[in-house]
C-alpha cells in the first residue's frame, strides 16, 4: 500500500523550489489562510492512552492552548481501558470525545468499519486548515500506509512508530568474535555459539500468547510468510511452518526457562539482568537498557536491524496515531490538535526523549544530534528499520482474536508440539474468524 | 381512611422499595444478559444486534472446543482447590479448637491471607514463581530439589494457581468449621469416652457427622467462588500458557472485552450461571439428606 499523491505534495515541492512556481500554486500569501486561532474559545475533549508518546505530549498541551486559544481537557487511561471506554462512548453515540489516540495495529480496521474515524483527506488538502509546514510527505511511506485505509481514506495522523530491531550484547559478541545476524540462516548458529546457561542464554523473544504475535513477524516476514493470501487465511503455508519452527526452536532450546509465558516485561528484565545475549523486540524498550537504575547492561548493548531471509528484508512496524472522532461536534478544531501533536517540532521533542517517530525530517534534526539520548547505532537501526517497515499484524477487524489464535499456536510449539500441526489448527480458527468478521 | 389502605396493603408496601431495587440491580441485568445471549452482536459494529435464537448456545455446546475445554478446566480447578481447602481447613480448625499457648495469635495469623487483596497476592506469587529469579525455585534448590516451571508451563500452571487459591481460602473453611466445632454438644463425647472410644473413633463417628452440615456450607461458599475465579488467574497467566488456565470466566471476558462478541459472551455468562446454580443446588441437597 502506498500513499496516494496529494495535491499538497506538489505544492510543497513548488514552495521549496521557490516562488517562481507561483502561478499554479498558492503564493506565500496563502499561508495567511491558515490560522491556529481560528477556533479560539472552543473546548476540546481528548481520550488519550498511557504511552511514552503521550507522556511527552501531555506536558506541552498548555502550549497548544495558548497557540490556539482553545481549552483542552483530556483523560489518559491504560490502553485496554481506553479502548473499552471509547467503545462504550462511541456505541452510545455520546459525541463527548473530539480526538483520540489510537493503536492502529489493533483498531485500524475495526474502528474504520464502525465508522469512528473521521477521514482526514479533505482536511489535509484544505490549505486553511493545514499549516504550510505540516508536510504530510515528511512521514515515512510505512507510517503513511499505516494510517491509510483500503479505500484511501486517512484515519489518523501517525504519532509513534514502533519497529522491531535486534538488541545484542556487544561484550559477549566481542568475546566470541561474533557480529549481529545478517540473515535468518545466521541466527541459530549464532545463538547456539552464545548460549552458555545458566549464566547466559542465547536468545529471548516473547512467548506469552497474544504478546508474541507482534514479535513472530520478525521471523515470519523474512521467511516469506504472510497472514492472508487472496483474502483467505494463510497460516498453514510452508513459509509459516518454517517460521514457527524456527521461532519456537530458538525459544525451546536457547531461551531462559519459562519463556513460554514471557511478555516484553520478563524478556527485557532478563536482558537487563545480563542473562541473555540477543533480544529482539520493539525499538522503544531500549531506553531502559541505558538506564543505570534499572539495567546491568548499560553501554554494553548494540542495536541492529533485523536479519533478512529468503522472503526479503522487513521490519514489522506498529503505528499509533491521533484520530478525529466522527461523532465530534468540532471536528475541524480537533484536527488542529491532531495536527499540532504530530507536527515537526513535537516529533523532534519525542525523538529526543527516545520515543520513535515516523517523520524523516526528525532524523537530521540538529537538536537530536546535539543531545542524543540513545547511542548512535540505535538511531541507525531505527531509521534503517523504518525504511523496510511493513505493518506487523494483519489489517483485519478481529486483530485481538487473531493474536490469541497464533499466540496459542506459538506457545504449543514452544512446548514441543509440531509446527505443522498447531498451524493447521490455527488456520482453521483464523479462517473461521475471517468468515465471521470480514464478510 | 388512608391508614386502613396502608394497613391492608402493608405486606406489599413495605418490601416494595427493596423489591424494586433488587429488580433493577439484579434481575434486570440477568434478564438482559439472557436476552443478549440470543443475539449476534459485535460491540463496535454499525450493525444492530441480530436475533439468532439459540444459535450461540448451539455454538458453545457443539462447535467451540475452546469453551468445552474451559468448562472441564473450571470444574477440575474447583474440585481440586476446594477439596484441598476442605481437608486442610477442617484439620486447621481441629488444631485451633484445642487450648494451647499462643492460639489467639496463630489463629489471627492464619486468617491473614483471606484478608489480602487477590490482585496483590497474584502479583506477589507471579514474582515468587519466576523460574530463574523467583524465590520458590530458590527454596526448592536449597532443599536439594530441582526447580518447577510453576505458571510458566502448560503442564503445571493450573496447579500453581490452585496452590494460590488454597493458600488464600483455606482459612475461610477453617473459620466456618471452627464455628461449627464450638457449637457441638459435649454429651456424645462424654458417652463415647465412657464406652472406651479412641480419639480417632470419636472424631470419625461423632465430630465429622455432627460437623457435616457446617462443612457442606463451607464447601458451598468456596465452590461458588472457585467456579467464578477470575482476578488471580487474569493477573498471573491471562489464561495461558496455551490456554492451560483459561476458565469459563477468562474465556467470556476475552470474548466480551477483547473480541467484543457481546452476544456470544452473554451466552457463556448464562452457561456459567447455570453451572454455578447447578453446583449449588446439588450441595444444598447434599446438606439436607441424612447420609453422605
Amino acid at each position: 500500500m502506498t500513499a496516494r499523491p496529494l495535491t499538497r505534495r506538489r505544492f510543497l515541492q513548488a514552495m521549496t523550489a521557490g516562488a517562481a512556481a507561483g502561478p499554479f500554486v498558492f503564493t506565500p500569501a496563502r499561508a495567511q489562510g491558515f490560522n491556529w486561532k481560528r477556533f479560539q474559545g472552543k473546548e476540546l475533549f481528548l481520550l488519550l492512552t498511557k504511552h511514552p508518546f503521550i507522556d511527552v505530549l501531555e506536558k506541552n498541551i498548555p502550549e497548544f492552548e495558548s497557540l490556539s486559544g482553545m481549552k483542552v481537557k483530556w483523560e489518559t487511561l491504560p490502553e485496554i481501558q481506553a479502548r473499552q471506554k471509547l467503545t462504550v462512548e462511541m456505541t452510545a453515540n455520546s459525541g463527548g470525545i473530539d480526538a483520540f489516540f489510537t493503536s492502529l495495529h489493533v483498531e485500524k480496521k475495526r474502528f474504520w468499519k464502525a465508522g469512528w474515524y473521521h477521514p482526514l483527506n479533505k482536511f489535509l488538502d484544505d490549505k486553511t486548515l493545514t499549516s504550510p509546514d505540516f508536510d504530510w510527505n515528511d512521514f515515512t511511506p510505512g507510517a503513511r500506509a499505516g494510517v491509510t485505509q483500503p479505500d484511501g481514506s486517512i484515519s489518523a495522523l501517525a504519532a509513534f512508530v514502533d519497529a522491531n530491531v535486534v538488541f545484542y550484547r556487544k561484550d559477549l559478541f566481542a568475546a566470541k568474535s561474533a557480529s549481529p545476524p545478517k540473515t535468518l540462516a545466521d541466527l541459530e548458529p549464532l545463538v547456539q555459539k552464545l548460549h552458555a546457561p545458566p549464566a547466559t542464554y542465547g536468545i529471548v523473544l516473547r512467548g506469552l500468547k497474544n504478546a508474541n504475535a507482534t514479535q513472530y513477524p520478525s521471523i515470519l516476514f523474512p521467511m516469506g510468510g504472510t497472514y492472508l493470501k487472496d483474502g483467505k487465511a494463510a497460516l498453514d503455508s510452508k513459509e509459516q511452518v518454517a517460521a514457527l519452527e524456527l521461532y519456537t526452536k530458538l525459544l525451546r532450546q536457547y531461551a531462559p526457562p519459562g519463556v513460554v509465558n514471557f511478555n516484553w516485561y520478563e524478556c527485557s528484565a532478563s536482558f537487563m539482568q545480563s542473562q541473555v545475549a540477543i533480544y529482539m523486540d520493539g525499538v522503544n524498550f531500549a531506553s531502559q537498557f541505558e538506564d543505570a537504575a534499572k539495567s546491568k547492561v548499560v553501554g554494553k548493548v548494540g542495536y541492529a536491524v533485523l536479519p533478512s531471509g529468503p522472503g526479503g528484508h522487513f521490519s514489522p512496524i506498529y503505528i499509533t496515531g491521533m484520530a478525529v472522532s466522527t461523532q465530534s461536534r468540532s471536528k475541524e478544531a480537533a484536527y488542529l490538535f491532531a495536527q499540532w501533536a504530530t507536527n515537526k517540532a513535537n516529533m523532534v521533542r519525542e525523538l529526543m526523549a527516545g520515543v520513535g517517530v515516523g517523520r524523516t525530517s526528525t532524523w537530521d534534526s540538529a537538536d537530536v544530534k546535539a543531545k542524543p539520548k540513545m547511542p548512535a547505532d540505535w538511531y541507525q537501526a531505527y531509521q534503517a528499520s523504518l525504511k523496510i517497515g511493513r505493518q506487523g499484524l494483519p489489517e483485519i477487524v478481529g486483530v485481538t482474536e487473531y493474536r490469541d489464535i497464533i499466540g496459542v499456536a506459538i506457545q504449543k510449539g514452544i512446548e514441543g508440539a509440531p509446527a505443522a500441526q498447531v498451524l493447521a489448527q490455527a488456520q482453521k480458527e483464523f479462517q473461521d474468524l475471517l468468515n465471521r468478521t470480514e464478510s | 381512611m388512608r391508614s386502613s389502605f396502608t394497613h391492608r396493603h402493608a405486606p406489599w408496601l413495605f418490601p416494595a422499595p427493596a423489591v424494586a431495587l433488587v429488580a433493577v440491580i439484579i434481575v434486570y441485568p440477568i434478564a438482559y444478559t439472557g436476552w443478549m445471549s440470543l443475539h449476534e452482536w459485535f460491540a463496535s459494529s454499525l450493525a444492530r444486534p441480530r436475533f439468532i435464537g439459540l444459535g450461540n448456545y448451539a455454538r458453545i455446546l457443539l462447535g467451540d472446543p475452546r469453551f468445552r475445554e474451559a468448562v472441564v478446566r473450571t470444574i477440575y480447578f474447583t474440585v481440586l482447590a476446594v477439596a484441598a481447602e476442605t481437608v486442610l481447613g477442617v484439620a486447621m480448625a481441629l488444631l485451633f479448637n484445642r487450648e494451647f499457648w499462643g492460639r489467639g495469635l496463630l489463629r489471627t495469623l492464619a486468617i491473614l491471607p483471606m484478608v489480602a487483596t487477590p490482585t496483590a497476592i497474584a502479583l506477589v506469587f507471579v514474582m515468587m514463581y519466576h523460574p530463574t529469579l523467583g524465590v520458590a525455585n530458590y527454596l526448592l534448590t536449597v532443599v536439594g530439589l530441582s526447580g518447577f516451571r510453576w505458571t510458566y508451563s502448560s503442564q503445571t500452571a493450573l496447579y500453581a494457581i490452585a496452590v494460590v487459591d488454597v493458600w488464600q481460602w483455606t482459612p475461610l473453611i477453617m473459620l466456618i468449621a471452627l464455628a461449627g466445632l464450638a457449637s457441638l454438644p459435649r454429651e456424645p463425647y462424654e458417652a463415647a469416652h465412657l464406652d472406651g472410644a479412641s480419639t480417632w473413633q470419636a472424631f470419625w463417628h461423632i465430630t465429622l457427622p455432627l460437623l457435616r452440615p457446617t462443612i457442606v456450607v463451607a464447601i458451598l461458599f468456596r465452590a461458588i467462588d472457585a467456579l467464578k475465579t477470575f482476578d488471580v488467574i487474569f493477573v498471573m497467566t491471562q489464561g495461558g500458557p496455551a490456554n492451560a488456565t483459561e476458565t469459563i470466566n477468562l474465556l467470556l471476558f476475552n470474548q466480551a472485552f477483547s473480541y467484543f462478541n457481546m452476544g456470544y459472551a452473554s451466552s457463556m455468562a448464562v452457561a456459567l450461571f447455570a453451572l454455578v446454580m447447578g453446583a449449588s443446588l446439588i450441595l444444598i441437597k447434599a446438606r439436607r439428606t441424612a447420609a453422605w
